[in-house]
């Protein structure tokens, strides 16, 4: 049933679509549509990318071919350098990387070079420690830390300025604690930080809410916090940060966005298209697939938070002491 | 025992079979061909398995991984140009073997190691999945730099004779596996500015660049000289004898192959280079290692294959993906709804016992197309080099375009490819330099994270049993050459005419 009305009402947005254009000859898209993953296949980048394209095409929302385009490197750089070179038929799936590649010194572009879109998904970050650590929650690892920042060693990866980094230092800031003084351990990948964990060789950990949440349930660690406002479904028992007096809620998101000056009627194009898939069911499964949280903004919303979070890791990353 | 069967009966679904045939071969396809790897192959088809049957799907993923176990020595031993770091080892006795018109031979034989790893390592999957892994966390960053250090401490033993080139390869790797992001610390090393190199060189473009097309450039000086010799095949099936001194060898890598298959990060490379070094220090014949020795063929093949089915382990049982391949598979099981991890054993027992009896099936058809594909593989050495060349040069450059999507790879792949030629013509060993790269920049993260971790004290390397016999292993390795040396003068002539 739910299709049927998607498919009226894209077929409608079709129809509204071409007549306000109707004056200018074609409409936008007049090509095949690219969106180009900043990553390598298998990564998050990569399959939010692909949900997408699988998602638009499923749904018969946008009548061109939708290719994905691989282009790792340089933390999303080398994808974004190459979406600031292409018209308006080519998308980039974007994160927080986005706003801090510029705050590291990594990259001269910030996300005033491109016209943001639309903010899709976020996960949530987790502090997690090993199942039989003394500490039981949030307030006794900081004042640990506090106590003496040497001893305590904290596991993160792949990078330190990412979401999982940076939401340990807020915590630790609102606090109290120098977030200069943190003992972090930094592991290739997610999963490296998990095995560490496991395995008893660092104290705690801050990473996805994903990479630990079966690890929880199955009693191998305990997550002592998450970031999100409120406590989360299948883990009931883990308190938020802010329930534990310390006022932070980090989004770790995902989004997609177009080269610079895309016209309005192009951006109102995605805005409806995006608009329509993340009313999907498909697309609400592979949410729930990937333990991601809806988070959807339009483009002119999108605009707007991206302004807020430009400033927020802005005094992150230079409490954290990695600003340049 | 109920859960097993039903596997069986599962993985013997027409489909199922269906889908474990198609990855084997496909597997063995991209193993054979220099820079697809398993990897590749599997993110290429991440879109196809978004339709399928999550269980099929793993089996279908699960069998290109192992399939390209077999696939990737068949280049070593025919081109020497292996496909992969885990197939590297192939090339030290695999090629010499070809060259002497054993290629035939070798490949049966490699095809059988194969199995026989494979079929070990699925039994040790079954039997010791929850206690290996329990193994596996006790590996923390000293552990890892010590068995990195094993890796090429063994690596450099392999070099006597040219021990100071083996050492300046070994330098030289180590040094090119800086070049990128220090993790520790953020900081871009050795980049220029290049957004592209921030995550490093990709170990398989040196690969590529420095073997194939390397060897192309090597044969092209020499090409003339090459028409008058005309390299006989031989048969295809082993010999008694060359079956007598390869059984044992198999045997001991399959285990040895597995378990370090199992740690996160250490993979099919270190495990065929661990196999070989042991086995080529226990021989009574090492002169002959390096020089077509059968048993130094079948030894790294049957480590590799058993590595890839222990890589699985760490996914299955915790969710953490051991090796780039796996971590591509984990990627596609969680858009499919499948969450490896420790509660994939509870909720969705059918799927895993499916898994290891496709495993089982899947070993019997690669052995069977591996060994039915020898008689057509053979056939590469009649190629005239003027087509095989080309074709060659081609497939580096596709394989190269896969890893990064990017046509500044190329230039990479031409520097090495003459650098390869260089250290040809100088006759430096080439396995010293790849493995530094392969394990280079792991060794050196892992190395100050201990330091670290334990405040700067160089205690923690000897901190732990297992520290301390890796430690021991690596002293061993760098003088058991020597000692067997002054043990056999000490005991006089006798067994020296062994």
């Amino acid at each position: 049933m739910k299709k049927i009305w998607l498919l009226a009402a894209s077929a409608l947005a079709l129809a509204a679509c071409s007549e306000e254009a109707s004056g200018e000859g074609e409409t936008f898209p007049t090509e095949p549509i690219e969106i180009v993953a900043p990553a390598s296949p298998g990564g998050g980048w990569d399959l939010t990318a692909r949900s997408l394209q699988k998602v638009l095409e499923d749904n018969e929302l946008v009548e061109e071919d939708i290719t994905v385009t691989n282009k790792p490197g340089g933390g999303g750089e080398v994808g974004w350098q190459y979406l600031s070179e292409q018209d308006a038929h080519t998308l980039a799936v974007n994160s927080s990387l986005l706003i801090t590649n510029n705050l590291l010194g990594t990259s001269e572009l910030t996300y005033e070079d491109f016209t943001p879109l639309a903010t899709l998904a976020t996960e949530w970050q987790s502090v997690a420690v090993p199942a039989d650590s003394e500490i039981d929650d949030v307030e006794e690892l900081m004042q640990k830390i506090k106590d003496d920042p040497s001893a305590v060693k904290i596991g993160v990866g792949p990078a330190l300025g990412n979401d999982d980094h940076l939401s340990f230092v807020q915590a630790a800031r609102e606090f109290g604690v120098d977030p200069k003084k943190l003992n972090f351990l930094v592991y290739e990948g997610g999963g490296d930080v998990l095995t560490a964990l496991l395995g008893g060789h660092v104290d705690a950990v801050t990473t996805s809410l994903s990479e630990v949440k079966d690890q929880h349930l199955a009693g191998d660690v305990k997550i002592i916090a998450i970031s999100s406002p409120e406590r989360l479904p299948d883990i009931e028992d883990v308190p938020t940060y802010v329930e534990q007096g310390i006022p932070v809620e980090f989004p770790h998101w995902r989004g997609v966005m177009g080269p610079p000056d895309m016209t309005e009627e192009e951006i109102a194009y995605w805005d409806e298209k995006i608009g329509a898939l993340v009313e999907t069911e498909q697309w609400a499964k592979l949410l729930e697939n990937n333990d991601w949280d809806s988070f959807y903004k339009d483009s002119a919303e999108t605009a707007e938070f991206f302004a807020e979070q430009t400033e927020l890791y802005e005094g992150l990353v230079e409490d954290s002491g990695l600003g340049q | 025992m109920d859960a097993f069967l039903e596997g069986l009966l599962t993985s013997l679904q027409p489909i199922n079979i269906f889908w474990i045939i198609v990855g084997g071969f496909l597997g063995t396809i991209v193993g054979m061909l220099p820079g697809l790897g398993p990897a590749t192959a599997v993110a290429v088809l991440i879109p196809v398995t978004f339709g399928m049957d999550a269980t099929s799907a793993l089996i279908l993923m699960a069998a290109i991984y192992y399939g390209a176990m077999y696939g990737g020595s068949r280049s070593s031993i025919l081109l020497n140009t292996p496909g992969d770091g885990s197939a590297i080892a192939a090339t030290f006795d695999g090629y010499p073997m070809a060259q002497r018109g054993l290629a035939g031979q070798a490949m049966a034989l490699s095809a059988v190691a194969s199995f026989i790893g494979g079929i070990i390592a699925t039994i040790g999957f079954i039997a010791l999945a929850a206690p290996l892994s329990s193994f596996a966390l006790k590996f923390g960053p000293a552990e890892y730099f010590l068995l990195m250090l094993l890796t090429l401490s063994a690596i450099i033993s392999l070099s006597v004779g040219r021990m100071v080139k083996g050492l300046i390869a070994m330098s030289l790797g180590l040094l090119l596996s800086t070049i990128g992001i220090d993790t520790q610390t953020g900081v871009y090393r050795f980049t220029f500015g290049i957004p592209h190199l921030s995550e490093g060189l990709d170990f398989l473009i040196v690969i590529i660049g420095i073997y194939a097309v390397g060897e192309v450039l090597f044969n092209y000086l020499n090409i003339d000289e090459e028409k008058k010799e005309k390299k006989k095949v031989g048969k295809i099936w082993f010999t008694k004898d060359q079956w007598k001194r390869s059984k044992w060898p198999i045997l001991r890598s399959g285990p040895l192959g597995f378990i370090i298959g199992v740690l996160p990060g250490a993979g099919g490379s270190i495990a065929s280079m661990l196999s070989y070094t042991t086995e080529k220090q226990i021989s009574r014949k090492p002169d002959e290692f390096g020089k077509g020795a059968p048993e130094g063929l079948a030894a790294p093949e049957s480590a590799n294959n058993a590595a890839s089915v222990g890589a699985l382990i760490p996914l299955l049982t915790m969710g953490i993906p051991g090796s780039g391949t796996t971590a591509v598979m984990l990627g596609a099981l969680i858009m499919l709804g499948i969450r490896p991890g420790p509660l994939l054993f509870e909720n969705d027992p059918g799927m895993v016992w499916t898994l290891i009896n496709s495993m089982f099936i899947g070993n019997i058809a690669l052995i069977i197309i591996n060994i039915l594909l020898v008689g057509l593989l053979v056939k590469i050495l009649d190629t005239p080099a003027k087509v095989l060349y080309p074709i060659i040069v081609m497939l580096a450059f596709i394989g190269t375009y896969t890893l990064g999507y990017s046509t500044i790879d190329f230039f990479f792949l031409l520097i090495f490819g003459y650098f390869g030629l260089l250290l040809k013509i100088l006759d430096f060993p080439i396995a010293p330099l790849i493995l530094a790269i392969i394990v280079g920049g792991d060794m050196e993260q892992n190395f100050r994270m201990s330091l670290a971790a334990s405040n700067g004290g160089f205690g923690i390397f000897f901190g732990s049993t297992i520290a301390v016999v890796l430690v021991v292993l690596t002293v061993l390795s760098l003088f058991y050459p020597l000692i067997i040396k002054s043990f056999k003068k000490l005991r006089g002539a006798g067994p020296a005419a062994d």
